[in-house]
């Protein structure tokens, strides 16, 4: 469960402070498939960064799993990311010299508490998932850009975190492609009880989410749960 | 850093390289080989002019060990006592004695002044090479008389106008040509030149050699006194050790090894090679630190997002600093190794063309443990250089990162 209480950010930008956002107070809680929403510039990504400690707040509190995430050292945050946090970003972020299988393996590498054969394994498996073994070989170049997100939500997903992170997606694929990515974020969740927080701009990708928070100029203005998917009349 | 992660920055540094720019790789490679050869080259040039000098003067002017007159004497007295003696000694393979004379040489209207010295030609054989460096005719026998042997300079082309020549020379003695040495005692007397030789080495080769014998015939008496003795060593035997012996088989002439000699007389030399070599190991440190520096900046530079992408999904700091750090590794590896192909290819030639000059002849000289210390101090640059701005970019907050 993510506890969010008062959490401001602010930036400089020469003499003007830009409060990004402005006091948020949010409870995410275990296996929901959240939808960050809200016009450009009003604080979504800002705010899925503080939530995946890829920033820090300028107050507030943030705690996952009752943990004060604010108290982690750079290191511990590190390591906080690479157990329980997944990322699946726009531009896809492969590392483009790596091969699908090594993207994919690349997380499950560095933990400690996996042997060569379970990241081996892992990293087939959650390939076969999405579809891919049979690319396994080949560097992300020469994959479409439907296939380079699948293989980020693979890489995302091959350390079974607690928390994936979801970064608009689909802003540089297609509608098919999209709708491809987003049953994939479906069927994570629901076989798999993932919590997903993802943001969108998209308003035909609210019928994905369970629950749905809008953001305006760095406040929330909206917060409920999606009717249409809870009414079972959603497309998926 | 555990082993997984140093595997991590491993595999990361290698696929970069591997399906990386291609181009980067290879120029930066062959900008480290070029900056190794650069760092061992001049170096290496130097020490082999200093050796082959050192070896010059050990054949053609003072052997391993040099017995010279007492202090305040003019001449090694008691002559065939004193090389009984010192041949008998171990580790003595023999010793030879040298008396010379200044004269004036004439050949039809040249006249040349020169230095012509006394040998025994047997004994001569054994500490020098000169009985090797005949270019036409042939050398000296041990009981010649009225023959001598000259330097090729000394003989002169028969081509070369007087105006144009570089150095005086007789304008063109063959073998066979009869030439006058007129002796400083006034001793004068027409000889037969029996061969021409030359050695590279200048003062050698501005030489003319005669028999001791006949030597007697311009003193006018048995020649048992030489201006000093050269003593060549078995091989294996140390030139000190000779040295120590020589004065505890009493011989109390003046004793000098070629290593005491040389530290005299090519010490500055020496000291202004070393100084010379330092400069060039200098520039060439700089140049390949920069260079170094420069393209694991540009690289970090243009990886900035994809460093910030790997930061938020996990991989730590320590393991991209490394990964940019052992691409520097990598390459400078790779560098090295050309490098020290480059200059064994540019030895091997310098080996069968070498340098020369009027003054010497060059090869590229270079032990096992100067190809070790230069690939040493230039890993160890390039190592700096590498991980400087990886640390530097791997220490940068992953919000600015990813912006980049």
């Amino acid at each position: 469960m993510i506890e969010i209480t008062g959490l401001r950010r602010t930036y400089r930008m020469g003499a003007v402070e830009v409060k990004a956002l402005d006091g948020l107070d949010l409870t995410i809680e275990k296996g929901e498939f959240l939808g960050i929403m809200g016009a450009s510039g009003s604080g979504k990504t800002t705010l899925l960064h503080l939530l995946g400690l890829l920033d820090q707040p300028t107050s507030g509190r943030i705690l996952i799993d009752g943990l004060d995430v604010s108290t982690l050292t750079d290191y511990e945050k590190t390591m906080f990311r690479l157990y329980k946090l997944g990322y699946v970003f726009q531009d896809y972020a492969l590392v483009p010299d790596l091969t699908v299988l090594e993207n994919v393996s690349l997380p499950a590498m560095l933990r400690k508490d996996r042997t060569e054969e379970q990241v081996t394994k892992d990293s087939f498996s959650i390939l076969q998932k999405i579809g891919l073994c049979d690319r396994k070989d080949h560097l992300p170049r020469e994959l479409s850009g439907g296939q380079q997100q699948r293989v980020s939500i693979a890489r995302a997903m091959v350390n079974k975190p607690d928390i994936l992170f979801a970064d608009e997606p689909c802003a540089n694929l297609d509608s098919e492609n999209s709708r491809m990515v987003l049953d994939l974020f479906r069927e994570i969740n629901e076989e798999m009880k993932q919590t997903i927080i993802m943001v969108s701009h998209e308003d035909w990708h609210k019928e994905y989410f369970h629950r749905i928070v809008r953001l305006k100029d760095g406040k929330i203005v909206s917060d409920g749960l999606n009717e249409k998917k809870h009414a079972g009349q959603g497309t998926g | 850093m555990g082993k997984k992660e140093l595997g991590v920055a491993f595999l990361l540094a290698l696929r970069s390289l591997q399906r990386g720019s291609r181009s980067s790789v290879v120029l930066t490679v062959i900008i480290i080989a070029m900056c190794f050869t650069n760092m061992v080259f001049l170096p290496g040039l130097f020490n082999g002019i200093g050796e082959g000098i050192i070896t010059q003067i050990v054949d053609y002017e003072v052997g391993n060990v040099l017995v010279a007159p007492k202090s305040g004497e003019q001449y090694v007295t008691d002559l065939d006592a004193t090389l009984d003696r010192i041949n008998s000694m171990p580790g003595v393979a023999r010793a030879t004695p040298h008396f010379s004379k200044g004269a004036t040489l004439k050949y039809r209207q040249r006249v040349l002044g020169v230095s012509v010295k006394a040998i025994k030609p047997g004994d001569e054989k054994y500490v020098s090479p000169l009985y090797s460096k005949m270019v036409t005719g042939s050398y000296l026998g041990e009981d010649d008389t009225g023959e001598v042997i000259i330097g090729k300079p000394v003989a002169g082309d028969a081509t070369i106008k007087q105006e144009d020549e570089f150095q005086a020379s007789l304008g063109g003695v063959r073998v066979g040509d009869a030439i006058t040495i007129e002796y400083g005692n006034g001793y004068t007397k027409d000889y037969r030149v029996k061969g021409i030789y030359s050695t590279g080495w200048s003062s050698t080769d501005n030489n003319v050699f005669v028999t001791w014998s006949d030597m007697e015939l311009v003193e006018g008496k048995p020649l048992d006194y030489a201006e000093y003795i050269t003593v060549k060593a078995k091989p294996g035997y140390d030139e000190k050790y000779i040295k120590d012996t020589l004065q505890q088989y009493g011989v109390t002439e003046y004793v000098q090894t070629t290593g005491d000699l040389l530290k005299k007389a090519m010490g500055s030399v020496m000291q202004s090679f070393a100084i010379i070599n330092m400069v060039s190991l200098l520039v060439g440190i700089i140049i390949t630190t920069v260079v170094l520096f420069i393209v694991i900046t540009i690289k970090t530079l243009n990886s900035r997002r994809q460093i910030g992408i790997l930061k938020a999904i996990g991989v730590d700091k320590e393991v991209i600093m490394h990964t940019y750090g052992l691409q520097v590794v990598i390459m400078s590896l790779l560098g090295i190794f050309f490098g020290i192909i480059i200059t064994a290819l540019i030895g091997v030639y310098l080996s069968v063309n070498p340098i020369v000059t009027p003054e010497w002849s060059a090869t590229l000289y270079l032990t096992p443990l100067d190809y070790l210390t230069n690939s040493l101090i230039l890993f160890m640059a390039s190592v700096v250089a590498g991980y400087v701005p990886a640390y530097q970019v791997s220490r940068e907050d992953i919000q600015s990162a990813m912006r980049a």
